[in-house]
């Protein structure tokens, strides 16, 4: 017999020409579920008029990003055991940040802008990925293999971040986790995007985008990466050695 | 359909803060600690306590030895860089229109400025009180 | 359609200061954002006293009676408290802006935290 709990799904609405507010969804769950169940029960049996998005189920298309509780997560992934008690309510938000198109879904295309302005990439040479534990000497044929970038673009850490909170110009934790990704020696025309008042010296160090990150992008290491690049860059050039 | 943000960053990056600008930010800060904990031990266990500050005479005194307006000096101006750059930071996070940062900065300095001369007028003046 | 409701807006600049539900990095960075304002704002004030040094024995000596309010000793105590928290996560912003403890920064803020009690404490003892 599967553990059944109680739950309100305390669920953000809005539709276009009306005021936000919140709609609450008593249901019967069980506890090894996720968010995006619930969610999706909401939609099916209580209310149809209810948006959000969801495709894979499995944290690979990032899909599925909302705030649960006030915290950034994916809902498809995000076990109701681990943030609610039975006969408690569940509070789940758009992400912050972006423009609100319908109750949970939200416009991403800025966020997208952002990312085709450095040039991120979906698949990148395993031999250019940091990944744990790499071989001390590649093998040469290990030139051939490729990998599919960690970051899958779902905007939490975007949402997270105090200072995407007050300035939509600031390129963001994943823009600038993808610049780093393919490097200032390797593509130096990104110098002057990330080196500027939009760029890495807008981070704060607050660390908020690492600490969401569902995909283990680590944005924060990587715009301090990048920080060292820019500075290490900037020298060079400085110094005529560029 | 929704309003798009329209990102400027999409026709180039703004001028406002460089590498530079963050690189004087980031080394004033370690130099200030080391400067200010000098400032704190020569000012509260070197001059003469009777209640825990020194009066006019324990600070004119202590000025007559150059290197303590010389510290007091480049702690002057260190702070002053390190607060007024971190204000403008903070300033750029909130997104200003070009002509609000180019006034602000403006401002700022000229803050600055008058600040350090000030300072070094103050400093002089008080250790030319004890000849 | 009120789309300008969950975007990104100078005027959210009061969640920079209540992070709630945020990780202790966000409180890291809320931290060092009100003791840089509050530090600044002794620093002129601070600049301007001072001024009265050059008018004499007179001007400076009477003002440092008023340092004897106790209120007054309590703002110069929270102006060191802040000195002391803001250049201790100040390190902890450097040396992590150049690659290092970066994947250990949580435990580098604890780490320091707990020293700038320590040392508040100490200098809390000595003033008072």
């Amino acid at each position: 017999m599967t553990e059944q709990w109680n739950i309100t799904l305390r669920i953000y609405r809005q539709k276009e020409n009306e005021a936000p507010h919140f709609d609450n969804f008593n249901m019967e769950v069980s506890p090894d579920e996720y968010v995006l169940d619930a969610v999706e029960r909401a939609w099916a049996f209580h209310d149809r008029t209810l948006c959000f998005r969801h495709a894979c189920h499995h944290s690979t298309c990032g899909a599925c990003g909302m705030r649960v509780n006030g915290v950034e997560k994916l809902s498809c992934i995000t076990l109701i055991r681990d943030i609610a008690h039975n006969g408690a309510t569940l509070k789940v938000e758009p992400l912050r940040n972006f423009p609100v198109v319908s109750d949970l879904a939200v416009d991403m295309g800025f966020f997208y802008r952002k990312m085709e302005s450095v040039g991120a990439r979906a698949v990148l040479p395993v031999m250019e990925a940091e990944i744990g534990n790499p071989p001390a000497q590649w093998e040469a044929e290990a030139s051939q293999y490729i990998r599919l970038s960690d970051c899958i673009e779902c905007g939490l850490c975007i949402s997270a971040c105090p200072i995407m909170a007050t300035t939509p110009e600031y390129l963001g934790p994943a823009p600038l986790a993808a610049a780093q990704d393919h490097g200032i020696q390797r593509k130096p025309e990104l110098l002057s995007i990330v080196d500027g008042e939009d760029g890495v010296w807008r981070c704060h160090s607050a660390f908020e985008c690492t600490a969401v990150c569902p995909s283990f992008v680590d944005p924060a290491r990587r715009i301090m990466d990048l920080r060292k690049q820019v500075v290490g860059a900037r020298l060079s050039k400085l110094f005529g050695k560029a | 359909m929704s309003q798009p943000i329209i990102s400027s960053s999409a026709s180039g990056p703004r001028p406002g803060e460089n590498t530079w600008i963050w690189l004087i930010k980031i080394v004033t800060g370690p130099l200030l600690v080391i400067v200010l904990i000098l400032h704190f031990i020569v000012n509260h266990y070197l001059g003469s306590m009777s209640s825990g500050l020194m009066t006019y005479e324990d600070v004119v005194k202590y000025f007559q030895n150059p290197i303590i307006p010389a510290i007091e000096i480049l702690f002057l101006i260190t702070v002053v860089t390190h607060s007024l750059i971190g204000l403008r930071g903070i300033l750029l996070d909130m997104n200003p229109s070009r002509t609000t940062l180019k006034i602000v900065t403006w401002l700022l300095a000229l803050l600055g400025v008058s600040s350090v001369v000030y300072g070094i007028w103050l400093a002089l003046t008080i250790a030319s009180k004890g000849s | 359609m009120n789309t300008t409701r969950n975007q990104p807006s100078a005027r959210k600049f009061w969640s920079w200061f209540i992070p709630l539900r945020r990780d202790i990095g966000s409180w890291a960075f809320a931290l060092n954002r009100i003791t840089a304002l509050g530090l600044t704002l002794y620093l002129f004030l601070h600049l301007g006293v001072l001024g009265l040094l050059a008018q004499g024995p007179g001007a400076y000596d009477d003002f440092l009676v008023l340092t004897e309010n106790p209120f007054i000793k309590l703002g110069e105590w929270a102006v060191v408290a802040a000195a002391i928290l803001h250049g201790l996560n100040g390190i902890r912003i450097v040396l992590t802006s150049f690659g290092v403890g970066v994947t250990r920064q949580k435990q580098l803020f604890y780490g320091f935290m707990l020293i700038a009690v320590f040392v508040i404490l100490i200098f809390t003892a000595r003033m008072y």
